[in-house]
């Protein structure tokens, strides 16, 4: 049991609270689910519940956090707590210590003072339970990043702690492996695991939960069974994305007729996995098109196409009727612009204003600091235009990196994943900014797991599987 | 993507070697060939390497790297050439026909014959230590240098510096992509090139520095720094190590001998 009494918490060197006068009680064999806009102190929240944000950070802290009845604070350290709390990070790849899976389970069951033959029962049950048997041998660079998340999970289980904390185990995974996850959980619930959920796929862990806790600006706004905190609208809008409406806007005028991009019979292999397969595709000017698809179904290596990243091992992408093989990858950003699924890969400068600026210089574009203020103020980031980029929230570093690609005024706008990590509202937001530069001419590319998205904002949404279009459909009201 | 020295899971001779004998391999490899100044026996170790490589079914992960560890060697040989001068002169990296410069920098025997014993050091040292790394498990290695006595955290310092070439790696080619995508320019010259660093550094820094905030938590919250061990799946030692182990004292006895009784051989 995990108890919070009016916990505060400041990081050092800010002023704003992280948490205010937070208390929370996780009872035994019970599910919290925590939700709520990125910045609102989810993640703290985990640090100070297990106990790291009294023993390993600096700042300002008041309150009483106790595990199983004891104060936090009289635990010697981590070592310690470990023996009572296992905690999944957000970021699966930083937990990957070792080179197989099996090393990385194994290594951790051995600290717990097992026999080896407990320990060897323990690993072959955890290796079931997470679904990780057939994949033992494996590096964790070759795995995918629903399997990767299973191997933390995994290490952490291997602890054999009753309470379990998980910061945004599904953040960054399709429809398959989200369940998958989901379905462990279920079983260490089953088994009287006590588990302390971050997540914004409420659809898939309601069942799970059995309070739901909205979190903002560092404090509860909502708390209670997943009924009694959707009576709130306002609440409802932060859990559950609406993308009600998204698609009925004014229908876009295309500044001229034809296609944008003409892809024909394309086929690409990464050495001799075929991640392609004589795809053809043609997406015309002022389009909206969702592309989903699972994790490896060739969604990302098809839009890399499109900007010269990847250029087709046989077959042809056509676009603006430029055939990519004769274009440099320069060329081609001033007509397809392309967000990444992870907006930090690309802020490298001091300001918001910077940032975007990078783009516009290497293009040689005239009078930049109009252009800037324009891209800033329509998604929204005119008022952060001097702050560092990495201060702001995930959804606002999305946004600006949707500006940072808008200012350099490509026809095309690709963007992997947008809404991974959002909260509903966040998520509204960033897809009615699309849908507003579809509006204005552009032709939009999304690749999502999220189907709703796809139905709810697309025209058109193409869905591939093992490197092939399975279908291409318009979109219904 | 290569990965570079990263374990791979095979079932060879050098696998099944105990981390102990392999640390000797890569001892007795070091002082031979820091000692020899021979080109000939050098050529002979690093053949030697390869072939071990491939009994242990590794000729393909170390093949991998040769194109790294012959660019290396050659500017190992170009430095050689610039900065040792010694022996008989038998050109200029500047044409003596090119006014007022030619003729500045003499290639001489002594500095291509110091590159060469340089660059083949190199390559015996990348092989061997390669052929330990890419053969060991991690967990294997934590043992090992548990009993050594090495203090759990350099241990563990160790393990993730190699753990983390990889995910650099492969971090540092999506931030190239993302830049490229915004018409980055990796620029020319010298003053372009290290301007051009800052839009793939300055990511690949700060998302390193959050991920090891994470990794260094998960490494307390998994208990390795301070934990009592069970000892389980320890490596023993088999027929190969011994003959590993007969062979390397072998080796290292012939080069005593002939490095006594026939110096001009060696050195």
């Amino acid at each position: 049991m995990i108890e919070l009494a009016d916990v505060s918490y400041t990081y050092p060197r800010t002023v704003q609270e992280a948490l205010s006068h937070l208390s929370l009680e996780l009872a035994p064999g019970r599910c919290i689910m925590v939700t709520g806009p990125s910045g609102a102190g989810k993640t703290t929240l985990c640090l100070a519940a297990c106990g790291i944000l009294f023993h390993e950070y600096g700042g300002k802290k008041a309150g009483i956090v106790t595990i199983n009845g004891r104060d936090v604070s009289a635990y010697t350290g981590l070592s310690e707590i470990a023996k009572d709390i296992g905690i999944v990070f957000d970021d699966p790849e930083a937990q990957m210590i070792f080179t197989t899976v099996e090393e990385e389970i194994l290594s951790a069951l051995e600290y717990r003072g097992l026999s080896p033959e407990e320990i060897e029962k323990r690993l072959a049950s955890i290796l079931d339970l997470t679904y990780l048997s057939a994949l033992k041998d494996r590096s964790p660079h070759h795995l995918s990043g629903g399997q990767k998340q299973r191997v933390a999970l995994a290490a952490t289980l291997a602890l054999g702690n009753d309470i379990v904390i998980l910061d945004e185990p599904t953040s960054e995974l399709d429809e398959h492996a989200t369940r998958r996850i989901v379905s462990i959980l279920a079983n260490l619930k089953k088994q009287g695991k006590t588990l302390l959920i971050v997540e914004h796929k409420y659809a898939h862990f309601r069942e799970l939960a059995d309070t739901i806790v909205v979190m903002e600006h560092g404090r509860i706004s909502a708390i209670g069974t997943p009924e009694e905190v959707l009576r709130d609208e306002r609440i409802q809008r932060i859990v559950i994305p609406d993308f009600t409406g998204i698609r009925d806007g004014p229908a876009p005028v295309p500044k001229e007729a034809g296609p944008a991009i003409t892809v024909t019979n394309l086929s690409y292999s990464y050495e001799e996995v075929c991640a392609l397969n004589s795809v053809s595709l043609t997406v015309n000017r002022g389009e909206f098109v969702a592309i989903v698809g699972e994790n490896g179904s060739g969604k990302t290596t098809l839009v890399k196409q499109f900007n010269g990243l990847l250029t087709p091992t046989s077959g042809d992408v056509e676009i603006l009727a430029k055939n990519t093989k004769n274009c440099t990858i320069a060329q081609l950003a001033k007509d397809v612009g392309l967000v990444f699924q992870n907006p930090d890969h690309m802020f490298f400068a001091d300001t918001v204003h910077d940032e975007v600026a990078f783009g516009l210089a290497n293009l040689g574009i005239a009078d930049p600091e109009k252009v800037i203020d324009a891209a800033l103020g329509e998604v929204g980031l005119l008022a952060t235009k001097n702050l560092y980029p990495r201060w702001l929230s995930r959804g606002e570093r999305q946004r600006l990196a949707i500006a940072c690609v808008v200012a350099m005024q490509p026809e095309v706008i690709v963007l992997d994943e947008p809404t991974t990590g959002l909260d509903g509202d966040e998520a509204r937001l960033v897809m009615a900014t699309l849908k507003k530069l579809q509006q204005q001419g552009h032709t939009v590319i999304v690749i999502t797991h999220n189907r709703e998205i796809a139905e709810r904002c697309a025209d058109r949404i193409i869905a591939m599987d093992q490197g092939r279009i399975v279908s291409d459909v318009r979109a219904v009201n | 993507m290569a990965e570079i020295l990263q374990y791979v899971h095979k079932d060879g001779f050098f696998h099944r070697l105990h981390p102990f004998s392999k640390i000797l391999f890569i001892i007795v490899a070091s002082i031979i060939c820091i000692l020899v100044t021979s080109i000939p026996v050098l050529l002979l170790m690093v053949v030697a390497m390869l072939v071990l490589a491939f009994i242990g079914h590794l000729h393909r992960e170390v093949i991998q790297q040769l194109k790294l560890v012959l660019v290396m060697s050659v500017v190992f040989v170009v430095i050689t050439v610039l900065t040792m001068p010694g022996g008989d002169t038998i050109g200029y990296l500047i044409p003596q026909s090119v006014p007022v410069i030619g003729g500045a920098i003499p290639i001489t025997t002594g500095a291509i014959s110091v590159g060469l014993v340089l660059a083949l050091r190199f390559m015996v040292l990348i092989f061997a230590f390669q052929l330990f790394l890419i053969s060991t498990q991690p967990r294997d290695l934590v043992h090992a240098m548990e009993k050594l006595r090495m203090p759990i955290d350099y241990i563990l310092m160790f393990i993730i510096a190699l753990r983390f070439i990889p995910t650099l790696q492969i971090e540092g080619q999506r931030i190239h992509e993302a830049q490229l995508a915004r018409g980055y320019n990796p620029g020319t010259g010298m003053i372009g090139k290290v301007k051009s660093v800052a839009p793939i550094v300055i990511p690949l820094v700060s998302n390193a520095l959050l991920r090891s905030n994470v990794l260094g938590l998960t490494i307390d919250m998994r208990g390795y720094r301070t934990g009592v061990r069970t000892r389980i799946r320890e490596r023993t030692f088999s027929g190969g190590d011994y003959a590993m182990i007969s062979g390397l004292c072998g080796t290292a006895a012939l080069f005593g001998i002939v490095a006594f009784a026939l110096p001009a051989l060696v050195f």
